[in-house]
């Protein structure tokens, strides 16, 4: 295996078409003097990309041959990934700009699936740009605009001289019931500190500690059932360790299509290590990180980010999974 | 971990690192080509070195950023590039431009007869000699390696979903049909006899076709991605990478459906990174993720021999001349070592 500083870190702009990745494309381009960049486009904007190495792909999204449904992959990053690593000069980042239509699940899979890929880089943000006047009616028609949202760890929430305050709280709540990880930074014309949306190192498990999710206390009101929604459970009493592996293996192998991000920090009883997990679909990353913190009480934190979550009984199994 | 090879002294070199020139370059070597008694590098910045007995050899400045991938066309070498490049250099080194596809990446070319083969995204591109403009032949998805076979009448495409096998009749018309397996398809060989196709998948597998009837199967059990496979002595067995024994399939007779492979194992339990059959033999050179390359027999396990120890870096090119009077071994890590095969009283 790879050394983990060996790794590039991989930054994935998304965001509906002329919510402004181009234009966050271009400040980083031009604000980080000194860095070698390389730069994945798959869909020319009408704004060419200040860069000397840009590389032109086509989104394929390609299912693996093991039958697991939700298993995608994407094969163009497969592809430029492992061959911009066979570069003499190394590589500070690499950004892979996607197209406005783009599901962000099988960009994240890739980093997890990919042994070629995992091992020389690093998933490092999902930053997605919202439009503030648009992003609502987006996010009504189009599933796309929900799943950039609920994948995102920074939402650059943007054109927001253009909506009123008003509205602009009405975005970000809508933003905030679909993720309540997300970093949400108010912009215009991307104007954002770069050490904002860079070197985050968001998919570390160290980073599943730090960030505390932000929900909402007001009501859950009138959603339809295919709206991404999360949900999370608190639980002071342990867990029991196999009944919570069954139960949540279980769950990702029948609802993964519809759970599309968890993360969690789990207390199980009889051990003295934190435990902490986050996924995509149904790919995992789990591992015990070290023992609580001293003068801190232990307890289990679960979160779901999906669709339909009202109708996986999660609250009942995960009631189950503590010990009697 | 690393290994100390500070404890290692000068003597501990294999015999043909004592006699042959290493190279500590820095540039990792993306390919190796044979061009009659040369061999031809690639690099990951973009050069290309020939190696000729009692020559030395100088970097070429082929591509912008990486010599992706790398072929011949009789005592040429065809390059491609991530600078959208695809060339034609010559052995003293001239280079021309056979086409430019821009911030597209030229990832597979090959050559039959003087016919001129690219991969640029979804489409193949063909030069017929003495055409300027190519022949193109759209597919369904990128396209993970093209194969002529030996008489070049035919070419295999391996893509998403299987292989499309590109078959010229006899007006010279190409007509296509469909070798459909689900997953996703890169590297694709003809058997030397003609008689099979195989190609590597994005899962630790291989997948195979019998031409004749179209039968297919899976080779599996790999414990990573094979990026180097390759038939040897004529069709015999299929030598692969991807597991910490070089995996050599039968491929006589019957094939291999029913048939256990022969696992070659190596000290050091290291992955197989790349696999090179020695010309006109049942034997083949192995590199391993360490750097390290031993030559082996198939059927006889115990007539391994060392020829380069441990680099640390996984080995990604290994070629020999058409003379068999010199091999070339390269690694990630930029390291060559390039070496006479027999003793000089042997010759």
């Amino acid at each position: 295996m790879e050394e983990t500083n060996k790794q590039v870190p991989v930054t994935v702009l998304t965001g509906f078409l002329g919510a402004g990745k181009t234009t966050l494309l271009n400040r980083i381009l031009t604000e980080q003097h000194g860095k070698k960049y390389a730069v994945i486009v798959n869909e020319f904007g009408e704004q060419g990309i200040d860069n000397d190495l840009v590389v032109d792909a086509d989104e394929e999204v390609f299912e693996m041959n093991n039958g697991c449904i939700c298993c995608t992959v994407r094969g163009d990053l497969i592809r430029i990934l492992s061959g911009l690593m066979k570069r003499a000069d190394k590589l500070d980042a690499i950004i892979v700009e996607t197209t406005g239509l783009a599901d962000p699940a099988p960009v994240a899979q890739t980093f997890f699936v990919d042994q070629d890929v995992a091992d020389r880089t690093k998933l490092d943000a999902i930053v997605t740009v919202a439009d503030a006047v648009h992003l609502s009616t987006q996010l009504t028609d189009h599933h796309e605009a929900e799943e950039q949202i609920a994948f995102a760890d920074v939402v650059l929430l943007n054109k927001i001289d253009l909506v009123d305050e008003s509205g602009l709280e009405v975005v970000k709540e809508r933003i905030k019931k679909i993720n309540p990880f997300a970093k949400i930074i108010n912009t215009t014309k991307c104007g954002v500190s770069l050490n904002e949306i860079l070197n985050l190192d968001a998919f570390s498990l160290k980073r599943v500690l730090d960030v505390e999710p932000d929900f909402l206390t007001s009501d859950h009101d009138h959603e339809h059932d295919d709206d991404v929604t999360s949900l999370s459970f608190v639980s002071d009493t342990p867990l029991d360790m196999e009944k919570f592996q069954d139960w949540f293996s279980k769950l990702l192998q029948t609802k993964g299509q519809d759970i599309l991000r968890t993360k969690g920090i789990l207390d199980f009883t009889g051990e003295s290590d934190r435990y902490v997990f986050q996924g995509v679909h149904m790919l995992m990353d789990a591992s015990p990180m070290g023992k609580w913190p001293q003068g801190k009480e232990r307890s289990s934190r679960l979160v779901f980010i999906g669709r339909n979550l009202e109708s996986m009984n999660l609250k009942e199994g995960f009631e189950n999974c503590k010990s009697a | 971990m690393k290994a100390d090879t500070s404890q290692f002294p000068e003597l501990d070199k294999t015999k043909f690192e004592q006699r042959g020139t290493e190279f500590k370059l820095g540039i990792p070597i993306t390919n190796a080509v044979t061009v009659g008694n040369s061999i031809a590098v690639g690099f990951g910045d973009g050069t290309v070195r020939i190696f000729t007995s009692g020559e030395s050899s100088e970097p070429i400045k082929a591509h912008k950023g990486i010599v992706l991938c790398m072929s011949k066309d009789g005592d040429n070498i065809l390059t491609g590039g991530d600078d959208g490049r695809f060339l034609n250099i010559s052995l003293d080194g001239k280079i021309s431009e056979i086409g430019n596809f821009g911030t597209r990446w030229v990832d597979h070319v090959t050559a039959n007869n003087g016919s001129l083969v690219c991969s640029s995204g979804n489409i193949v591109y063909l030069w017929s000699p003495n055409h300027k403009e190519p022949k193109l032949f759209e597919h369904n998805s990128t396209i993970g390696g093209i194969a002529f076979d030996a008489k070049g009448r035919r070419l295999a495409v391996s893509r998403y979903g299987g292989v499309t096998l590109w078959k010229k009749d006899y007006s010279n018309k190409w007509n296509s049909s469909e070798l459909n397996w689900k997953g996703s398809h890169n590297k694709v060989i003809f058997s030397p006899d003609g008689k099979y196709l195989v190609t590597s998948m994005q899962e630790n597998q291989l997948h195979f076709w019998r031409l004749k009837d179209k039968i297919d199967s899976a080779m599996s059990g790999y414990g990573a991605k094979i990026k180097s496979f390759a038939f040897v002595d004529d069709s015999k067995y299929l030598a692969t990478s991807g597991a910490k024994e070089a995996v050599c399939w039968p491929f006589d007779g019957e094939g291999p459906v029913g048939r256990e492979p022969i696992c070659l194992p190596y000290v050091g339990n290291k992955l197989v990174t790349f696999v090179e059959p020695f010309p006109n033999e049942n034997a083949i050179l192995t590199g391993l993720s360490d750097g390290s390359v031993f030559l082996s027999e198939i059927e006889k396990a115990s007539n391994t021999i060392i020829i380069r120890g441990f680099t640390e870096f996984e080995v990604s090119a290994i070629a020999v001349t058409k003379d068999c009077s010199h091999l070339l071994i390269g690694d990630m890590g930029g390291n060559i070592l390039w070496t006479s095969i027999w003793d000089e009283e042997k010759k």
